[in-house]
């Protein structure tokens, strides 16, 4: 059997984007038949300026006006790394710092924060989910006097249920806490504007709904001063000074940066917003909700999540192992999905027992015609695993 | 039966050491059906050109459609280094026609005997 008789239908959009729109790759293309021509790093002058064009495309996208507060990383686990540490190193009494997370949280959020909780430089609460929502109710009723900082996801990286961070972190900012959001998920997705969303800092990626390359991210940082930097290096600026500068966006980038990725991430951002985002939100809300529909007719299909905000659907198929499913479905029909845990172990342990699941994720890029085989095709699979449907 | 190569392998989300293995010919339903004198066999034989799996707990798994030429090989990562002879021993001895188990049934009980030692101390 082989699957290349099949035209390979992605579904694992929110692992890594693909494919890319032609854009992307003209744009690798055009910044690798130059030199880098870096600001402070050379002499020459000709080429694009990556680099700026990205944080602006950043900037405008997220509805931020102050593009130097966009900051560009390795990848969303970078920034959260970056995020978090440098809120902890910034903190004069550690032990009276207590922090908020979710079960929904993706381990870039949860490891961190519990290496720190191990460090005894932390105290960790970890608040629950119900029907795919951590409610401002609970968050309200876990902020203590030592609460000093919450981390949360946007969007679930398993069930596609968005969270109500507006209505979350004003209830945080009320109380004093810092509040850092992981847009992993969201970003490209649904509209994002950070000048009305009560945030501190919002982590995003480049490789996911942006169709950037992997090794691009960032995050927005309203006020620069509440996070202490943890890297330091050259800037391309200054460097008569032994210290790193404390100037925006200077302050968090140390070393030369991912000049291709930067500019796959300019135009993956131009890609997007010619498309408009809502255009995009309303194309994954009627295939994510076709998708759901058709895999509801089969009895022994458990699905997690049924309404959820981005194009993400987890699923398993009764007397089935998840990864068997997903071999399946990799092998005799070239469709990709990921399954497993997701690296958001916390989000299976309150689903299906931590046993883990199908996860099926779609991208603007996703046709419709693809969407009805991925469905045709776990129907079927879901019709031979049922003795009700194919006896032995 | 041969296997070739390995092709991929990676880490999996239960801790188990997955490698992708490629055969010098297409696996049949005989096979697995000789793979289940030493453990269980799940199968859903019609979807595609069917889909076989074995599994030997404590041991491996292996899985894969009928008339492919690759297998996906689970290893429990405590044990895989007294299993992983064993592995190929099952895949190299097989033949068409009727076969005498004895020698990797004596092999399967040495083995066995090591890993129950490994895992539970008897």
């Amino acid at each position: 059997m082989a699957p290349s008789h099949h035209p390979l239908i992605y579904l694992n959009n929110a692992a890594t984007s693909w494919p890319k729109p032609p854009e992307i790759m003209e744009a690798i293309s055009q910044s690798l038949s130059l030199p880098v021509f870096g600001s402070g790093r050379t002499t020459g002058t000709q080429g694009e300026d990556y680099i700026t064009q990205a944080r602006e495309e950043l900037s405008s996208l997220l509805g931020e006006d102050n593009q130097e507060h966009i900051i560009f990383t390795h990848n969303a686990t970078d920034s959260l790394n970056i995020l978090i540490s440098g809120f902890i190193a910034g903190q004069k009494q550690k032990q009276n710092c207590h922090v908020l997370t979710t079960a929904l949280d993706h381990n870039s959020v949860l490891r961190p924060l519990h290496e720190y909780e191990r460090m005894h430089q932390i105290k960790l609460s970890t608040l629950p989910f119900e029907n795919g929502m951590v409610s401002p109710e609970s968050v309200e009723a876990a902020i203590r006097d030592d609460t000093r900082l919450m981390v949360m996801t946007h969007g679930s990286n398993v069930l596609g249920s968005v969270q109500d961070i507006s209505a979350i972190g004003d209830i945080l900012h009320d109380h004093g806490v810092y509040f850092i959001v992981d847009g992993a998920q969201t970003t490209g997705h649904i509209p994002i504007d950070l000048r009305h969303l009560p945030v501190d800092a919002f982590v995003f990626t480049g490789h996911k709904g942006l169709f950037g390359i992997p090794g691009t991210g960032g995050f927005y940082l309203r006020d620069p001063q509440t996070i202490t930097p943890v890297r330091f290096g050259g800037t391309g600026t200054n460097s008569i000074s032994l210290f790193h500068p404390k100037g925006m966006p200077e302050r968090f980038e140390a070393g030369t940066h991912n000049y291709p990725g930067l500019a796959a991430l300019a135009a993956g951002v131009r890609f997007i917003k010619e498309k408009g985002i809502p255009s995009i939100a309303d194309k994954a809300e009627h295939q994510t909700f076709y998708i759901i529909g058709e895999l509801k007719k089969e009895e022994n299909i458990s699905i997690y999540h049924e309404n959820p905000n981005i194009p993400i659907i987890a699923f398993n198929i009764r007397g089935l192992q998840n990864d068997d499913v997903g071999f399946m479905l990799a092998r005799a029909y070239n469709v990709i999905t990921r399954t497993g845990l997701h690296c958001a172990p916390l989000v299976h342990k309150t689903i299906d027992d931590g046993e883990g699941c199908v996860r099926l994720s779609l991208s603007c890029m996703t046709t419709d015609e693809e969407c009805r085989i991925a469905a045709d095709v776990i129907r079927e699979i879901a019709q031979n695993a049922n003795p009700a449907v194919n006896p032995a | 039966m041969r296997i070739l190569r390995s092709i991929q392998h990676k880490y999996c989300a239960d801790g188990s050491f997955m490698k992708e293995f490629l055969l010098d010919a297409p696996v049949t339903r005989e096979f697995f059906l000789y793979l289940g004198n030493f453990g269980k066999i799940d199968q859903l034989p019609n979807l595609g050109d069917g889909f076989y799996k074995f599994d030997k707990p404590d041991w491996f798994s292996i899985k894969g459609f009928i008339g492919d030429s690759t297998v996906e090989v689970r290893f429990k990562k405590e044990t895989l280094e007294i299993t992983v002879d064993f592995l190929y021993l099952l895949f190299s001895s097989y033949h068409e026609g009727t076969m005498d188990l004895t020698f990797l049934k004596k092999k399967e009980t040495l083995r066995a005997a090591r890993v129950s030692k490994l895992l539970y101390g008897k």
